[in-house]
């Protein structure tokens, strides 16, 4: 029985320990921002140029559906920069703000 | 090894209690000290990990150690038992297999809790709602079905042994698979919930949670059919499936787990079906659960479900609970998950995605509706109507058919809209392919074997085998065009070989490419299920000497045998089995007594081959002449289902290998001057 509740009790502090020793700084990672997100819109966006590149080379469709497509990408992408310009010259506009 | 296991459970809720709340506390307390309680709320949740962990090792040894003062241990294993099942005690019983599902939900927490660092913040809200159900099966465990409950009065010698149904080397197996599937479950549920919540700006948290929702598919896909080889291979009705509420059960999450895996592309490429995915992925969550509960608590009768007990309404609550809550935080953050944009053509990706989807559904209501009828009928009508195999396969044939035309369709159509002209180029070559599978099929002699020389106006099952293996067809061709196509443009680049650019193309894409290998896989195993419409089985009595045929095979009863071990009793048939007037193999089908459990179970001998398995019962012996009963089943193109799972699991790994860096560049024109918002999301 005296081994069972040593077991218990070690088990007990090494847990104890383990969750509330803390020691140094913490890892918070960066803030996410709008502009952070639309970054990985635009990578999305740029992937699906990407396959849509592809699979315009493996014949998969007709060059008018192809410009198409592409055109209407492009667009997306065009607008999502533009966005993504402009948030980045706010911040950079105001003093102290952290670029995410 | 009780006391140390009773306290492992005690401590393990306690820490998930702290973790649960401290986590809590830090989300809503934003100031300087939130991200220590967050921190210490995290670490509790890893030492969570290690006290389910010694809580399971205490079980497992106790069995090891026969143990028998261990109520539970007493229930689920003898002496005699062999190693394996003796491990496998864990998950044989109720109290044991919910201490098994507390254990993997800890490990997936673990796990995640570790990759903390990916987006701390919102592994935080995740790692908070991964206390909160861990928090639900921990006082499950500790407070209604506790596997270190100890026996009144004096010490068992023995014990009452394993169910000799679960003594078979896929059941050590089988359980922790489907369990893995289960629970894995939770975790996409969590970072959706979590990224709800706290109106997380994007889809990472897709991208966080791709592997492991595709891994827990894998897992519960593997544990699906785990268990229906398990079936076949012991319970000796000759079938694989046999909608009982069980596989039911399994099946439902897979189903939509599956219908999130294809409408979460949606929303990472074009940011569409937001709604849609949150409510698929929490319905693939909740179907897990409403599956456990309905094993547990002896609600709908089932031939392999625990036995009934009072841990049906802890289910009922928690998930009547776990509704309310998302409920509430769907309602309160919907504006969050606006589309941003919508669904341009009906012929489009986008569409088939869409359409999968709500047949995937379809078929998952089915199979709701049929589960719960008897229950339902009770209630209506004050007597219990169960609904059988033509209910299911009524509707879920058609709808496998139509999910089977849309897996060689959808590849192939563009995102937003798909010209006429793409159309042609793209199914002419498979479509013919396709019809010409059909006329060799139907135009080839009924002598080659069961699916040649089908005459689908003969019977309705004909007809559903032919479409099946025609659309089967289609989808392998649409496959290898993908693959060929993709293949031919690296070629060109690079100047390799066709098999070096398709290992290429591959590489460059293979969540793409191994969701292909998938669909290949889950052609393979419907070609193996229409084989089911040509079974064929007969009984006979025989004597030494006696013969039976069926199909092209005649078998001749040689010997019957007896032998007695420790653990069980049995007898078995020696038969030798001709094909073509050509003695090809001796089959020996078994019959087992078990002695501690004093229950009889049948080991099937099946002589399983590419076109065709012989699957052999024995049945004990007729009480009136003395002679043993045989039984014997033809069941074409088994062996298909099979090959096919192993397919779909190398697919599945091969999607979760990372892509080789793309080498395409990309244009985009110059910047939209004074734009409005790109997208919506904050």
């Amino acid at each position: 029985m005296m081994v069972v509740i040593a077991i218990c009790v070690m088990v007990s502090l090494a847990s104890g320990f383990y969750i509330f020793y803390l020691p140094g700084k913490l890892y918070l990672g960066p803030e996410k921002t709008r502009a952070s997100y639309l970054r990985e819109r635009k990578d999305a966006v740029y992937e699906n140029l990407r396959d849509l590149n592809f699979e315009y080379k493996a014949g998969k469709m007709p060059d008018a559906d192809y410009q198409s497509l592409k055109s209407s990408l492009q667009d997306e992408a065009a607008t999502l920069l533009a966005e993504i310009a402009r948030l980045e010259s706010k911040d950079a506009s105001t003093p102290g703000r952290a670029k995410a | 090894m009780a006391q140390i296991g009773s306290f492992a459970l005690l401590l393990a809720l306690a820490l998930s209690v702290y973790s649960f709340l401290a986590g809590l506390i830090a989300l809503f307390r934003q100031d300087e000290g939130s991200e220590r309680l967050s921190e210490t709320a995290r670490r509790a949740g890893v030492a969570t990990f290690a006290a389910v962990l010694l809580a399971a090792a205490a079980l497992v040894f106790a069995a090891f150690q026969d143990d028998f003062r261990i109520a539970y241990i007493f229930h689920h294993s003898n002496r005699d038992l062999s190693a394996p099942y003796k491990f496998a005690t864990l998950w044989s019983g109720q109290e044991g297999s919910l201490l098994f599902w507390s254990l993997l939900l800890s490990a997936y927490g673990f796990v995640l809790r570790l990759r903390y660092k990916t987006d701390p913040r919102l592994f935080a809200y995740a790692s908070v709602i991964l206390a909160a159900v861990q928090i639900f099966f921990l006082s499950l465990v500790n407070f209604a079905a506790n596997p270190f409950g100890l026996l009144e009065g004096p010490a068992r010698p023995d014990g009452s042994g394993l169910n000799p149904l679960l003594q078979y080397p896929e059941m050590v197996i089988h359980p922790p698979m489907l369990y893995l599937g289960y629970v894995g479950f939770t975790v996409p549920f969590a970072f959706a919930l979590g990224a709800l919540i706290m109106k997380y700006p994007g889809e990472k948290w897709i991208h966080i949670t791709r592997r492991w929702t595709m891994v827990t598919w894998g897992f519960l896909t593997c544990g699906i059919f785990l268990g229906a080889h398990w079936a076949y291979s012991v319970l000796g009705w000759g079938g694989y499936w046999g909608w009982d509420p069980v596989e039911n059960a399994s099946l439902m999450p897979w189903l939509v787990g599956t219908a999130f895996l294809h409408s979460v592309m949606m929303q990472e490429k074009r940011g569409m079906l937001k709604v849609w995915n949150m409510w698929l992925v929490f319905a693939t969550f909740w179907l897990s659960i409403l599956g456990t509960f309905l094993t547990r608590s002896g609600i709908i009768s089932s031939v392999h479900a625990f036995a009934q007990s009072s841990i049906g309404n802890w289910f009922a609550w928690f998930l009547a609970i776990s509704f309310a809550v998302f409920v509430f935080f769907f309602f309160k953050n919907k504006s969050h998950l606006k589309s941003e944009h919508k669904l341009e053509s009906l012929v489009s990706r986008e569409s088939s995605f869409l359409f999968n989807n709500l047949l995937l559904l379809l078929a998952c209501f089915t199979v709701l509706w049929g589960t719960w009828f008897p229950k339902i009928s009770e209630l209506v009508q004050g007597n219990k109507v169960t609904v059988g195999a033509p209910f299911y396969n009524k509707v879920n044939i058609p709808v496998a058919l139509l999910l089977l035309l849309l897996t060689a369709l959808g590849p192939l159509l563009a995102w937003r809209n798909t010209s006429l002209e793409s159309l042609k180029r793209n199914f002419l070559w498979p479509t013919v392919g396709a019809i010409a599978v059909v006329i060799f099929l139907m135009i080839t002699p009924e002598s080659w074997g069961s699916v040649f020389g089908l005459k689908p106006w003969k019977d309705i099952s004909y007809f559903y085998s032919l479409m099946a293996i025609a659309l089967s067809a289609l989808v392998t061709f649409t496959v290898a065009s993908e693959f060929y196509r993709g293949g031919r443009v690296i070629q060109k680049h690079t100047g390799q070989s066709m098999f070096a650019s398709m290992v290429q193309l591959t590489h460059r894409n293979t969540r793409r490419y191994g969701g292909y290998i998938v669909h290949f896989g889950v052609v393979v195993v419907v070609i193996g299920l229409a084989g089911a419409a040509f079974n064929q089985d007969k009984e006979q009595e025989m004597g030494y000497g006696d013969k039976m045929t069926i199909g092209s095979y005649t078998l001749i009863c040689r010997s019957y045998t007896q032998e007695d071990n420790a653990n069980y009793r049995s007898e078995w048939a020696v038969l030798d089995v001709y094909k073509g007037g050509k003695k090809i193999d001796t089959l020996t089908p078994e019959r087992r007594f078990y002695h501690a459990s004093r229950q009889a179970s049948t080991m099937p001998y099946i002589r399983s081959t590419p076109s065709e398995d012989l699957y052999l019962v024995y049945e004990g012996l007729n009480d009136q002449t003395g002679k043993p009963i045989l039984k014997a089943h033809l069941n074409p193109l088994v062996m298909w289902i099979w090959l096919g799972v192993w397919i779909i699991l190398g697919g599945t790994i091969l999607a979760l290998v990372p892509n080789a860096p793309a080498q395409v560049r990309v244009t985009v024109p110059k910047l939209v001057e004074h734009a409005a918002p790109a997208v919506t999301g904050d």
